[in-house]
């Protein structure tokens, strides 16, 4: 565990230094910068992106367990990672301008009510996804033949549970930019992220088959049975998160 | 065995990962033998400071006044009390309490959101290790040889990496 410290540690200074940077160069943009600060602004924001989804959170571990407990190929690992880059980025953007526009004055109280209800809905979802990958699991243990029907329809359950959650970092960097009236750069920036935190969530989901791919022939023949487990434990990390949210809801403050 | 160890692994980190850096810049005032007077600005990171300058400068006048000043105390600042302040104090390898932060002020300093404020001590401040970081993870506590002025004293900053949180020590010797 002291090397993930020590990794965890280090992404929080590289953060640090990218956080100011980007700050820095927004800043400096008016109306007569070219064009290349711009997408090189976007190009610092992928990298944030990416070192920041590395963090804890995310949907990793939602990603992870799926991936372990079901047959899957490694394209499948980027198809669910940008899924939840996508559904994130759209996420991110309504909450901010949302709430920006509606409620200027109250904003900072307001997204942290918002953030923790879609946190909610997020932990409900994550329980309903884990129980139907158990009834799955349950239904379609003679039945092998059904199992592509079923799982891209899980996939998006899985995309959607994990993406909603707008992540502040996200509408931290889009509400600077509003504030700054960069707009556009907002959005923009916005989806750079979401991209870059897309690429490594669909790294740990490409882990995760790896792994699964070495357990090999055993867990072949009793597919249904780690489907179960996998259900099972998607079910109970949406119970740690409901009732880790409904926690928050008492005691919520960040600055 | 292998999922257990994933999700034990993910689940114990599952929420946070640093939205908010605060600059950490730490001044001896006082240091004798048996007292220690420490005065902690905190700068909070650009973009954070930006968006709750709307909220926090009420008036819009570019800087806070004494009345906003009151309002962000209670409002804000002695809400961390709740996280320590993030700020853990050891006196010869035990944590002692953090003594409740006095002469609260904000100001907005290049944009950013600055709070200072003091803290008193009943103890020789060679015997004292400041640790800072936030165990919820959501606040990266960033401490730089740079931000410390020690009057007089020599500085040593180590990185915390315990299970607790992530952040830096400070001892003045």
């Amino acid at each position: 565990m002291e090397i993930y410290n020590k990794f965890l540690h280090t992404l929080v200074e590289w953060q640090y230094e990218l956080n100011s940077y980007i700050s820095t160069t927004i800043r400096s943009l008016n109306d007569e910068s070219s064009l290349s600060t711009s997408i090189f602004i976007l190009g610092i924001a992928f990298i944030y992106g990416l070192i920041h989804a590395a963090g804890p959170g995310h949907g990793k571990a939602l990603v992870a367990l799926y991936f372990t407990s079901n047959q899957s190929a490694y394209t499948k690992a980027f198809k669910m990672g940008y899924m939840i880059s996508i559904i994130h980025a759209i996420s991110a953007l309504i909450f901010t301008f949302g709430i920006f526009f509606i409620l200027k004055t109250m904003f900072r109280n307001n997204f942290n009510e918002f953030s923790d209800i879609a946190m909610l809905i997020s932990a409900i979802m994550i329980i309903l996804v884990g129980l139907y990958l158990m009834y799955e699991a349950y239904s379609g243990r003679k039945y092998k033949e059904r199992k592509v029907e079923k799982s891209s329809k899980s996939e998006v359950a899985v995309a959607f549970s994990a993406g909603i959650v707008p992540c502040p970092g996200v509408m931290t960097i889009v509400l600077f930019c509003i504030v700054l009236g960069q707009f556009t750069l907002g959005i923009l920036a916005a989806i750079a992220m979401s991209v870059g935190m897309g690429l490594t969530i669909s790294l740990a989901g490409i882990f995760s088959i790896a792994l699964r791919k070495r357990a090999g022939g055993f867990l072949n023949e009793k597919t249904y049975i780690l489907e179960m487990i996998g259900g099972l434990v998607i079910f109970s990390l949406g119970v740690f998160l409901l009732l880790a949210t409904s926690s928050l809801f008492s005691s919520r403050i960040h600055y | 065995m292998k999922i257990v160890f994933i999700l034990s692994l993910f689940i114990s980190f599952l929420f946070s990962h640093p939205h908010t850096f605060i600059d950490v810049y730490p001044t001896v005032k006082i240091k004798s033998e048996a007292t220690t007077t420490l005065n902690f600005k905190w700068i909070l990171d650009d973009m954070t400071s930006s968006i709750l300058v709307m909220e926090l400068d009420k008036n819009g006048n570019g800087k806070i006044d004494e009345n906003e000043n009151s309002h962000i105390y209670s409002e804000y600042f002695s809400i961390f009390k709740e996280y320590d302040y993030y700020t853990y104090i050891i006196v010869n390898g035990k944590n002692i309490k953090l003594p409740k932060p006095e002469n609260f002020r904000a100001t907005i300093q290049n944009n950013k959101i600055c709070y200072s404020f003091d803290i008193k001590l009943n103890n020789n401040i060679k015997d004292i290790v400041f640790e800072f970081g936030d165990s919820s993870y959501y606040v990266g506590m960033i401490l730089k040889a740079k931000f410390v002025d020690a009057n007089g004293l020599s500085i040593k900053i180590s990185k915390v990496d315990n299970d607790i949180y992530y952040g830096y020590r400070l001892e003045l010797r």
